[in-house]
């Protein structure tokens, strides 16, 4: 399967450890990603915050290389860059008004064609949890683990199109294929204070903190993500929101890597900032 | 909190409805395609609002706002600076009524009217990062982040992050540059009738 692939400034900075466990875990299941070439950053929360044209247009000359590049599908694990790419290319199905703007910038045709998916809604609605389940050599077993999707993966439900919006278990049912287990907690798609982290730290530590709080009173031993930004918030906060539980936060490629059986090493493991090395072993998968 | 300056108070304030004007409802609906009038005032978008406890104008007190045209207020309000675009408010309204959308068209209006954000440091952000998307087209997280400590003058602020991610070999400062800079600098172009970069 030929899917476009947006990685995304994060991927390509603070997160490559997402990036290179995709690429493992992809190819591993014959999907073959290929880069937008040239891509452009998304914008993130920054444009659609202070210039909705601005915000439309990122995603479209990024979806206008795809539909170059003869690619009908396009995917990304952002959970923040998924959303603006899909809501992009819902303003340009729908919005006859902004579509003739942002082609009179871009000077292209707008890209109606691509569809975007999650890597997350393409593994388990395209490649199918049977498939994956096939490849599975190292199950998870004994991993309890709280699945987190937080608000962009399924919301808004009109643009995102996946999945329940407030209570999704894609996620879950993959992570059972693998052999964990998951616990049913009450966060798993509230707010991680997205794009504060710098600007306004508090709304994280807050909203954060209630994450983190409520997938260790489920019993929790570490938290699987689908999205740089939460992983961020949620791992790199825990000394500031004063919670002393070391919680690993964990990209939910790098788990299906592990059960597809390569090292922890070749997925980035060590690169989360609370160790998940020391749960791993103890159950012994690394 | 002293009650008479608390922002919940602001919620039990009396709308002025000496002034009502129905304009921007209509705006609303022209420039977000949302239509205010089938808001049902049931209030679910505010039970579900993840910031609703820290907001001066809550998503339901929002959406009245619109319908009796108090712009003033809605373009000084602090809810535009903390709506974290969670969109709870939107998926649980039974009118489908787009709030985070009202938020960025409000926000984008109160910038280009020159307003003030309530919380600079969150407009800062935005800017600096759209600064480098118009340099390069991409972001350099460590470069922004410095970048803004040093125009925040908040020098330290998560500098005890740094040295971690160093040894983890997460800081990479120098992101790839997009080649077609042109094309993506055209989108920055101010709409006709604006002044200056509409960003
Ligand atoms: S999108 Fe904004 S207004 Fe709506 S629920 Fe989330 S924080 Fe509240
Ligand atoms: S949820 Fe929708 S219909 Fe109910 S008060 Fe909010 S905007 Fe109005």
């Amino acid at each position: 399967m030929n899917v476009a692939y947006f990685p995304g400034c994060s991927l390509h900075s603070m997160s490559r450890e997402y990036d290179v466990s995709t690429r493992l875990v992809c190819q591993h299941l014959d999907i073959n990603l290929r880069e937008i070439e040239d891509w452009n950053c998304c914008g993130a929360t920054a444009a659609h915050s202070v210039n909705h044209t601005l915000a439309v247009g990122l995603s479209a000359r990024n979806l206008s290389i795809a539909e170059e590049m003869n690619l009908d599908k396009v995917t990304a694990v952002c959970a923040g860059c998924f959303s603006r790419l899909k809501a992009a290319s819902h303003e340009l199905r729908n919005n006859p008004h902004i579509k003739a703007e942002v082609e009179q910038m871009l000077k292209v045709t707008a890209p109606v064609k691509p569809e975007v998916e999650h890597l997350l809604q393409l593994l388990v609605e395209e490649i199918g949890l049977e498939a994956i389940r096939e490849k599975v050599v190292k199950p998870l077993k004994g991993l309890r683990l709280a699945a987190y999707y937080g608000c962009l993966l399924t919301r808004p439900r009109q643009i995102a199109q996946f999945d329940d919006p407030e209570q999704p278990v894609s996620l879950d049912n993959l992570l059972k294929t693998l052999g964990a287990e998951t616990v049913t907690w009450g966060h798993k798609a509230e707010c991680c204070g997205g794009g504060y982290a710098a600007s306004d730290t508090d709304i994280v530590l807050d909203l954060g903190g209630q994450v983190l709080k409520s997938a260790r009173q489920a019993g929790a031993e570490a938290i699987v993500v689908a999205c740089p930004m939460c992983q961020g918030n949620l791992d790199m906060r825990q000394k500031a929101m004063e919670l002393d539980f070391r919680l690993p936060i964990i990209y939910f490629t790098q788990l299906i890597g592990l059960a597809f059986g390569y090292k922890s090493g070749q997925l980035g493991i060590n690169k989360l900032f609370n160790s998940p090395m020391p749960l791993l072993k103890s159950k012994g998968l690394a | 909190m002293n009650a008479t300056t608390s922002p919940v108070n602001q919620y039990f304030k009396a709308l002025q409805l000496d002034e009502t004007d129905s304009s921007l409802s209509q705006e609303i609906l022209e420039n977000c395609g949302v239509d205010i009038e089938r808001c049902l005032e049931c209030g679910k978008c505010s039970g579900g609002c993840s910031n609703t406890h820290i907001f001066d104008f809550t998503p339901r007190k929002i959406v009245q706002m619109i319908k009796i045209g108090d712009e003033k207020r809605l373009l000084h309000m602090d809810s535009l600076w903390c709506c974290v675009a969670c969109h709870l408010c939107v998926d649980r309204c039974p009118s489908g009524i787009d709030i985070p959308r009202i938020m960025d068209y409000l926000r984008e209006k109160a910038i280009t009217k020159g307003i003030p954000a309530t919380r600079p440091t969150v407009e800062l952000f935005h800017n600096l990062m759209l600064d480098q998307v118009h340099k390069k087209g991409r972001v350099s997280e460590l470069y922004l982040i410095l970048n803004y400590n040093l125009k925040s003058r908040q020098y330290l602020k998560n500098a005890e992050l740094g040295p971690q991610m160093f040894f983890k070999g997460k800081l990479n400062p120098i992101p790839a540059r997009v080649k077609k800079m042109d094309q993506v600098r055209r989108l920055f172009r101010p709409k006709p009738g604006q002044k200056g970069e509409a960003r």
